[in-house]
């Protein structure tokens, strides 16, 4: 995981010296510095710092990813990465009902009437999922 | 031969949780939408800033402080059904709050993030009836949809926490796969309450 968290703190290490630099040279450039291209420049070295820190905060002494390793192979990788649901319809319900709900942005309001409903039923479908039916524990 | 079946047993990888990982991933998206947010609504401050002095003056910032403080309780509420969560302790076992278990601890969450919306929304009504609202001018759109879409964001948290509580209402077993919705949910509402404390100084207090 060392490696991954290196890779973070080089991405914020470069957009900090980009930030400044951006501060820089639209003061000289246009007299001012630049508000939109400041924040969102200075906002990425936090989106890279944030997942740094969270990987940081999970590291045990354990934790030595094949990636940090100099002979680690591609195939070192392979084993179970997390639970995924094989065969779920719940997110392609969710996903026409998000669908729909952009559509009525073009069609008419009138359609958020049939696709909130159905939103809430694929939310609800998708998250207890795996708390009821055959699968409740 | 036990040393040819060692060499090739595959090492285990202790990877971060995904789930945790992919939430984080997530968040950092967030963190772009809310910059994109930020940057708007400093560049139409840039571009009027004698509206900006005259309008935001009407801001009730004792109340907003309130609110802020009672947003910041509701993270500390939220951690404590985080540790509840990590015990594998799903429900109450006194009345003590050092008893109770993650239900108690996010229902109270669930009601300090509602006092919230509400009080933002008593603040909107408000704004209104002095005519600063979402069309009047760009210090009227900068305000509402900074703080609007924030709003809707604790909000889709509160809808969150009711669906983490059901969940462990579900399950006769509360166990980690509980534990971790619980835990990503907290990093969500966490992340809100430290982009309203940012909301709040730029909007509130750098008026």
């Amino acid at each position: 995981m060392r490696s991954n968290i290196g890779l973070q703190m080089v991405m914020a290490a470069y957009l900090a010296v980009a930030t400044v630099g951006y501060v820089i040279v639209s003061y000289l450039v246009f007299g001012y510095v630049e508000p939109i291209g400041t924040i969102v420049i200075g906002f990425s070295v936090l989106l890279s710092l944030l997942i740094a820190f969270f990987l940081y905060s999970g590291l045990s002494k354990d934790s030595e990813l094949p990636e940090d390793r100099l002979d680690g192979e591609i195939a070192d990788d392979s084993g179970e990465v997390g639970f995924f649901s094989p065969w779920s319809w719940w997110p392609l319900a969710l996903g026409l009902a998000c669908a729909m709900l952009f559509l009525s942005l073009a069609v008419g309001w009138w359609v958020t009437f049939i696709a909130v409903p159905l939103a809430i039923v694929a939310v609800l479908g998708f998250v207890y999922e795996y708390s009821r039916g055959a699968h409740a524990h | 031969m036990t040393t040819t079946s060692e060499a090739i047993s595959p090492p285990v990888i202790n990877r971060p949780n995904s789930t945790s990982v992919g939430t984080i991933v997530w968040l950092g998206s967030e963190v772009m939408f809310f910059a994109g947010l930020f940057a708007m609504y400093f560049s139409l401050k840039a571009g009027a800033p004698d509206l900006w002095a005259n309008d935001a003056q009407i801001l009730n910032v004792p109340f907003a402080l309130i609110n802020t403080l009672i947003l910041v309780s509701s993270s500390f509420t939220a951690q404590f059904g985080v540790f509840a969560a990590e015990r594998l302790q799903p429900r109450r076992t006194g009345a003590s709050p050092a008893k109770w278990g993650m239900i108690e601890w996010f229902f109270l969450t669930y009601i300090l993030g509602g006092i919230f919306v509400a009080g933002q929304i008593w603040e909107y009504a408000m704004l209104v009836s002095e005519g600063i609202t979402l069309s009047s001018n760009s210090y009227g759109s900068a305000f509402y949809i900074t703080t609007g879409f924030h709003a809707m964001h604790v909000t889709g948290g509160l809808v969150a926490f009711l669906l983490i509580i059901g969940r462990a209402y579900a399950a006769k077993n509360f166990g980690h796969k509980e534990a971790t919705s619980a835990i990503v949910v907290s990093y969500y509402w966490h992340f809100v309450d430290v982009v309203w404390i940012g909301l709040f100084v730029v909007v509130y207090i750098l008026k």
